[in-house]
């Protein structure tokens, strides 16, 4: 957004806070020891925002909780910037040296009043202006993001608007502020970083420039496709109408995990080869021609890269059980079995070495460095005697200049109607981790949450004529799935909630895999759906 | 860095047993001892924690008070002078030591019992001559019926520094557990005596980390882990993204036990959730795929030797690329998997298959 894709600032630092707003991130379950800092700045006495349609745990201990609608993070995104602006409070001489497109922008929130926000969003129009206020006179004010932002068809307007309201109040290069999207998995980032994403190199460097093909091209002795390739959302539809002929998948249960998976199945099944390459049995394993057995964490050495950057060493600690392996040595060997020759890399440190020499940002860091670093090494870490970068932009916006984004709201993609007139969104909880094949296997998040269910206000479960604990049939138009409703003060009207871990019953049976224009994210935070009780829909399914 | 913004703190110097100290205002005796290398015992202190002075082992003396003073609460003034062993304070330890004795579980030594947690209590008391005093009757109440699969509490043991229930407080801020009743029947229990599932217990284990005599043990930690050989690895959690260390305690090829570096060191202060702490059973989960598979011309899976299932594998991917074009393959990559596997996983997809249809699951 203004140079890098990750977090700007450090975790660390959110316990210095003056401020944090915190939208589409339910911290205290899917980033448990980063809302430890965020509930110590509280008791530090920062003040906290929370944007989201539950009542979270952390919107109680908030000062204000603004609990919008789903899907309408850019009315009131628009309208806090709306009241920044008309009041000015914005930093005017931060957006003078360092960003371009104000007027455009300002022009377009000129539209998006708070009272109007206040219809479509459903947050009162004096909490967005208290909101907005608060964020742009408060100096050490952090944004902290995740999936609630941007798993929408229009995620990525969501966080340009993020990023307008961190531009236009100067809110970056300065510590315990910036713009925090928390990163999901352990090395969701790193992965990223390592260029295993249809557009880029290692490093964000682009598969359509021509100086930098040439390098890839040198360092691996071949021809490479100048053509940006496929994203996963439109891998899987490509797959489903039979384009995609052969997937291999690494690490991943892509028939829990993405958007309208009875369509992924439709796909895996037109298929003519599938590779897995896991460490336990899964949904999709169910699909392949052929399985690779491969090694978990404590099994294997390399680095993960956290949300802030920062590269920290994986050890292998234990042997892989049977003659599973470690999984850098099985893609070697497959390359080298379709005749590709492969460096005999000594260990995972020599193909670090490799990916970093090709890898400026990356470039000063290797294993060795990280043996003597107890805290990891954050990047930009550009050279061997850089100390690593915990705070980006502190002399401006990396890329030079910002751009400020005018954005047009765009409802989502599927709306409740007469037929399906209730709202879903999905998620994780703190016992489980996505499907869930690791946590399932242990007695403490068992015992917390045994079975899949959806939490319901309880004036949508009294029409309903529903108990809290008895199952259910959530149903949209593309699947339907067995669970039980938890009658919840943390809903919205309308809206209710799911996880997505349970294989049983899996959560993105329901979801649209509408994606947005950019990213390709699915839609897993809206879709319209039906709540049906057991008993009166036995012949259904 | 130099953060134009940063609070200013003021520097001065303090005389610690006649050592000249550097130290910062705010700050208190252990934490200028420590950081000069100055041994003061401390068991309710943690640095994540607001200082309570509760256990009464840091006292020390302080020029121009009458009593000792608490160390881990006692904060800095310029040119304090400052004393952390003398004949006072080591009557005061010996004192200490025997009062907690007398209301601790002791082994067939006389000391305070070690479990898989170990016991700082312990190795202080072996460093004075106790005096014998008669066990006192403090008939605390555990929770023996607590099903929870992780923590356990043994009220022979506990010192009631408080310093779990400060934790759950300060740190987890759940306040599943709490001090309760009064006098000889004091002990940490919940509301109402519930098993830790029943109450707003996130079962972090935290309070098993923090707590310095091992009145808190993991459940499923072996029970003679104290004796046990392990070797400690250090690590990346494999859950979420907030990149917490772990140390692996493994015996016999098994992770047995998990637990945090030290408060400061990391970037999780030494914190951990319930997945990073306890989850680790799946590693050595009797489901893990051991072989190789190949799926046979009847539909089923067969186990197959590493060679038939890589040439399989490459053969597979070849055959379609040269039926259908290099953009029919699509390589989904794991923001599971580490950073080399990655890199390596779209140099297979781009170098060795020719296309840039390569991605994971993270579009965030």
């Amino acid at each position: 957004m203004f140079g890098a894709g990750a977090m700007t600032n450090s975790i660390e630092e959110i316990r210095d806070s003056e401020l944090m707003f915190v939208i589409g991130s339910n911290t205290t379950e899917a980033h448990p020891i980063i809302a430890m800092e965020m509930k110590r700045a509280r008791q530090r006495g920062a003040k906290l925002i929370v944007a989201d349609p539950r009542k979270i745990w952390l919107a109680d201990m908030a000062d204000l909780h603004l609990q919008l609608k789903p899907g309408t993070d850019v009315w009131l995104l628009s309208a806090m910037a709306n009241v920044i602006i008309a009041e000015g409070l914005h930093d005017r001489e931060f957006i003078e040296a360092n960003t371009d497109g104000f007027d455009a922008m300002a022009e377009k929130v000129a539209d998006y009043t708070p009272e109007k926000a206040e219809e479509v969003t459903g947050v009162p129009a004096d909490d967005i202006r208290i909101a907005a206020r608060l964020y742009a006179t408060t100096k050490h004010a952090g944004i902290y993001y995740t999936l609630g932002i941007t798993e929408h068809t229009h995620g990525t307007d969501n966080v340009y608007c993020l990023a307008n309201l961190v531009l236009m109040t100067g809110h970056l290069g300065v510590r315990s502020a910036g713009m925090n999207p928390l990163r999901g998995q352990n090395n969701v980032q790193g992965a990223n970083d390592a260029g295993a994403t249809p557009i880029f190199y290692p490093g964000y460097q682009s598969v359509t420039d021509s100086k930098v093909r040439e390098k890839f091209e040198n360092a691996w002795g071949v021809p490479l496709s100048p053509d940006n390739g496929l994203n996963l959302n439109v891998m899987m539809k490509e797959m489903a109408v039979g384009n995609l002929k052969a997937v291999y998948v690494m690490g991943e249960d892509i028939v829990i995990s993405e958007p309208n998976v009875t369509k992924v199945e439709e796909g895996l099944n037109r298929c003519e080869f599938v590779v897995c390459q896991e460490i336990f049995h899964n949904e999709t394993t169910r699909f392949a021609d052929v399985i690779l057995p491969g090694a978990c964490f404590a099994e294997k050495d390399g680095v993960f890269t956290n949300s802030d950057r920062r590269v920290q060493r994986v050890r292998k600690s234990v042997n892989p059980p049977g003659e599973a392996r470690e999984d850098w040595k099985i893609l070697c060997d497959v390359a080298r079995s379709a005749g590709y020759p492969m460096p005999e890399y000594e260990d995972a440190g020599e193909v670090f070495s490799e990916y970093a020499s090709l890898t400026p940002k990356i470039a000063g860091i290797s294993h060795e460095r990280l043996e003597e670093s107890i805290s990891g090494l954050q990047w930009p870490c550009p050279d061997e005697t850089h100390p690593g970068t915990p705070t980006l932009h502190i002399d401006g916006p990396m890329i030079g200049r910002a751009p400020f984004q005018a954005v047009d709201y765009r409802p989502s993609a599927e709306l409740p109607d007469n037929d399906y007139p209730l709202v879903l969104s999905t998620g994780r909880t703190l016992y489980h981790y996505n499907s869930a094949t690791q946590t399932r296997r242990d007695a403490g998040p068992v015992a917390k949450q045994r079975n899949n269910f959806i939490e319901m206000h309880r004036s949508d479960a009294r029409k309903l004529e529903l108990k809290h604990g008895e199952n259910v049939r959530v149903m949209s138009r593309r699947g339907e799935v067995e669970a039980e409703v938890w009658v919840s003060p943390r809903m919205r009207p309308g809206c209710i909630w799911m996880p997505m871990h349970f294989s049983e019953s899996r959560a993105n049976l329901l979801t649209n895999d509408a994606g947005d224009q950019v990213t390709g994210t699915g839609e897993y935070k809206v879709c319209a759906v039906r709540v049906e009780k057991m008993s009166n829909s036995k012949t259904v399914g | 860095m130099n953060y134009p913004n940063q609070k200013r703190v003021e520097t001065f110097s303090i005389e610690i047993n006649g050592q000249s100290c550097r130290a910062i205002s705010g700050e208190t005796v252990v934490d200028v001892a420590r950081r000069e290398g100055i041994e003061i015992p401390t068991l309710c202190h943690d640095t994540r924690l607001e200082p309570a002075g509760a256990c009464r082992v840091c006292l020390v003396e302080v020029e121009g008070q009458r009593r000792l003073q608490p160390g881990c609460a006692w904060k800095v003034q310029p040119d304090m002078k400052v004393t952390t062993e003398s004949t006072r304070i080591e009557k005061h330890r010996t004192i200490l030591y025997s009062m907690y004795m007398s209301d601790h579980q002791l082994d067939e030594s006389g000391l305070p019992v070690e479990t898989g947690n170990g016991n700082q209590l312990r190795e202080l008391c072996k460093t004075i001559d106790p005096l014998p005093l008669e066990p006192v009757n403090a008939p605390r109440a555990g929770r023996p019926e607590d099903v929870n699969p992780y923590i356990e509490f043994n009220p022979e043991l506990c010192i009631l520094c408080a310093r779990c229930t400060r934790y759950c407080d300060e740190v987890e801020a759940v306040n599943a557990i709490t001090l309760s009743n009064r006098g000889g029947e004091t002990t940490i229990a919940t509301a109402g005596n519930r098993g830790l599932l029943d109450t707003t217990c996130e079962l972090c284990g935290g309070c098993i980390a923090t707590c310095p005599t091992g009145a808190l043990i993991e459940k499923k930690a072996p029970t003679n882990l104290v004796t046990l050989e392990t070797e400690v690895t250090r690590s990346t959690c494999n859950f979420c993204g907030v990149g917490c260390q772990l140390d692996l305690h493994v015996h016999n090829d098994r992770v047995v036990k998990v637990t945090s570096p030290e408060p400061g060191e990391t970037v999780n202060d030494g914190n951990l959730c319930v997945k990073g702490r306890f989850a680790y059973d799946f590693i050595h989960h009797e489901d893990r795929i051991t072989t190789p598979l190949i799926r046979g011309a009847d539909g089923e899976l067969r186990p197959a030797s590493w060679e038939e299932a890589l040439e399989a594998t490459a053969n597979g991917l070849m055959a379609v690329k040269a039926r259908h074009g290099a953009d029919s393959l699509g390589f989904i990559s794991s923001s599971r998997c580490t950073g080399e596997e990655n890199y390596l996983m779209q140099k297979l997809s781009r170098a060795v298959f020719g296309t840039n249809n390569i991605h994971q699951c993270a579009a965030t």
